[in-house]
């Protein structure tokens, strides 16, 4: 493959040429939210399928969590982490029927959630599950994708996503359905401020 | 008569059917408009991605160098492929050598213009498709009609039967929702079962080696973190030089696609997983040589949001396979005569020159201007009909003689008016096929014009 390699580089070589740049490069455009961040991602999640649950504490999230829906593994518990750890047989995840996962940011502009490698144990998490259930404190919501860019580091782990409501496909006549692979169902808990962080012992 | 032209022709004999589609898509370009609209400063977006494909293209050598070293260090073993067949090989000897014999396969434009599924078929191994429109086609045997709505030209009714024969679910049952679940339970045994999941990239980031991949359903997901062995397979155009470049073609993509905020999962894949492989195959198949087709090579710019198929009122009304190229319509008409001008001839001609695909792509290709110098090419080197030829050729001549314009028009306005209808639609009016004519004013717009300008001097 390393004489493919070298073709291609020097075809480029050959045949490219400096395209036109225009002189002046053009600044980002930032996103000018007037209802205020918070507002403005609860919209876009619901329009995009997601389910909203405004809590006052993180306690209260779990709370919700826990009086609301039934077998749910929480994966800020260390046990729960453990048990699926990477090389677990995709059988064992396919039998989680929900899970619930931190967010580290929500992006107002388009409902979604940055998550990557500190926050399933799994890469397939939070795409095996039928119902996603995501905590995420209210200030780490960020107005648009320049600032998510800038804010998140994406390349932390090997994987991380944005996830913007659940799966979903129009592929039938375009019929808008939920859950064509991925989560059915996607519920974010949004908490207002943090409470003692939990020891995992 | 051409090929695109007989081929239209076809699809429009189901009036139904291709009236549905027409709306269909139409309502897709309203969502794309609705969504644009709502971002401020959408067009300095659009000048922003374009200007970065500008650098790219400029220095596409620097940043796949670039973006090979990245990878590499992240423990992402990195392939090249001149051609299709190379690409082939490269994945097949992968998929050998991990003694895979199913493969799960997330859409890719670049797989199916190298006709990946058939080769790797041939060998025995199972490749299922897993976006659900691609799984449609795939079990009718047929290639995509549209490169992000690969089954829009069928209906949920053959669809329905199509399920219940591959998949049994029950007859006459046309539910999307039914449908997609029978869809969901058969492909969650594939991928739970694949040792090998290929995807195709939106963006490769030179700096970090990051591969991005973007689905609404969570096919390629599904596929990539359930087997051992993920294969992404790119064109060299795909690169952008950094991560925050992302915020601007993510902003633009879905919302210009689909008139989404943003795909439901935008994955960014940079390192294999815990005991697995991640591979990434970088393929050329004459991206290259259009880098020196000044004409066209802003085309490589695309990144198949779709936007200018769906706004095509030719595409619209004559369906994906009129194109019978891998990408049809407007972007397809340029790319396809940079692959084979003689037998994509026709292609360019596809096309009212409206310039709608021009303003609503993303990244600001100057597509309906490239077509008509396609058209200019192709006429030049004589590679259309004799008829049409003698037609350009008498039409230059009555165009450009005052003497000569003024008379063939006095003439056929006197014969629209006086010849009997079976000598004007004669069978070698073309036109006349499908159309009528207009019926003729007793003066012409030049007359009527100095008559006028006479009056109001007096």
């Amino acid at each position: 493959m390393k004489s493919s390699r070298e073709k291609i580089l020097n075809n480029i070589r050959q045949y490219k040429s400096v395209l036109l740049q225009e002189s002046k490069q053009p600044g980002t455009t930032f996103y000018d939210v007037p209802c205020g961040l918070k507002g403005l991602f609860i919209t876009t999640v619901k329009s995009v399928g997601g389910e909203i649950v405004e809590v006052c504490s993180k306690s209260e999230a779990d709370y919700y969590i826990r009086s609301n829906f039934r077998d749910v593994l929480d994966f800020e518990n260390s046990e729960t982490w453990i048990e699926y750890p990477p090389d677990c047989s995709v059988e064992k995840l396919n039998s989680i029927e929900s899970a619930v996962l931190d967010g580290q940011a929500g992006i107002a502009e388009n409902g979604a959630i940055w998550l990557d490698e500190t926050n399933f144990p799994h890469r397939l998490i939070p795409f095996v599950v039928n119902h996603l259930i995501i905590r995420l404190n209210e200030r780490k919501i960020l107005a648009d994708m320049h600032y998510a860019y800038e804010q998140i580091v994406t390349t932390r782990t090997g994987f991380g996503l944005f996830l913007s409501g659940p799966s979903k496909t129009a592929d039938i006549e375009q019929s808008l359905v939920y859950g064509a692979h991925g989560a059915k169902r996607l519920t974010i808990l949004l908490y207002k401020e943090t409470d003692i962080k939990r020891s995992y012992e | 008569m051409l090929v695109h032209a007989k081929k239209a022709g076809e699809f429009l004999r189901d009036k139904e059917r291709a009236d549905w589609q027409d709306k269909a898509l139409w309502l897709v370009r309203k969502k794309r408009d609705m969504a644009a609209s709502e971002v401020p400063g959408w067009e300095q977006l659009r000048n922003m991605a374009s200007h970065i494909k500008n650098n790219v293209l400029s220095n596409l050598d620097d940043y796949l160098i670039e973006f090979e070293s990245a990878a590499v260090r992240n423990g992402v073993k990195v392939h090249w492929a001149s051609d299709a067949s190379e690409l082939r090989e490269c994945v097949l000897s992968i998929v050998k050598s991990n003694n895979a014999v199913r493969v799960v396969k997330s859409k890719s434009m670049l797989t199916e213009e190298c006709r990946l599924n058939p080769f790797l078929e041939k060998y025995g191994i199972e490749v299922t498709d897993t976006d659900l429109g691609e799984l449609i086609i795939q079990l009718r045997n047929e290639p995509p009609s549209h490169i992000v709505l690969p089954a829009i030209h069928l209906r949920k009714e053959e669809i329905s039967e199509l399920f219940h024969e591959k998949l049994h679910t029950e007859k006459g049952v046309n539910d999307p929702a039914y449908l997609t679940a029978a869809a969901r339970e058969h492909l969650r045994h594939k991928f739970l079962s694949s040792q090998v999941a290929i995807t195709g990239v939106n963006f490769a980031v030179a700096e970090s080696g990051a591969v991005i991949v973007c689905t609404n359903e969570g096919n390629a997901d599904m596929g990539i973190h359930a087997a051992p062995v993920q294969i992404h397979c790119m064109g060299i155009e795909k690169l952008i030089p950094k991560t925050s470049d992302l915020g601007i073609f993510l902003r633009l993509l879905a919302r210009n696609a689909t008139g989404q905020p943003i795909t439901t999962y935008t994955s960014h894949c940079l390192r294999p997983k815990p005991g697995g492989e991640m591979h990434v195959v970088i393929l050329d198949n004459g991206r290259s040589k259009h880098l020196s087709e000044s004409n066209y090579r802003n085309s490589l710019k695309c990144i198949r949001c779709g936007a200018c198929l769906n706004t095509c009122p030719v595409y619209r009304r004559s369906g994906g396979y009129s194109y019978r190229f891998t990408i049809p319509g407007p972007i397809g008409s340029v790319l396809a005569p940079l692959s084979d001008m003689k037998d994509y001839k026709d292609l360019p001609f596809a096309s009212s020159l409206c310039g709608s695909c021009t303003d609503v792509c993303a990244v600001k290709i100057d597509i309906h201007h490239q077509l008509y110098r396609w058209r200019q090419e192709i006429i030049n080197r004589k590679l259309v009909s004799s008829v049409k030829l003698l037609v350009y050729g008498t039409a230059a001549k009555v165009l450009a003689s005052n003497r000569l314009y003024n008379m063939s028009g006095k003439m056929a306005r006197w014969a629209l008016r006086n010849l009997p209808r079976r000598i004007i639609f004669l069978k070698s009016n073309k036109w006349g096929l499908e159309r009528e004519l207009p019926v003729a004013p007793r003066e012409s717009f030049k007359e009527w014009y100095r008559r006028n300008q006479l009056n109001q001097k007096v």
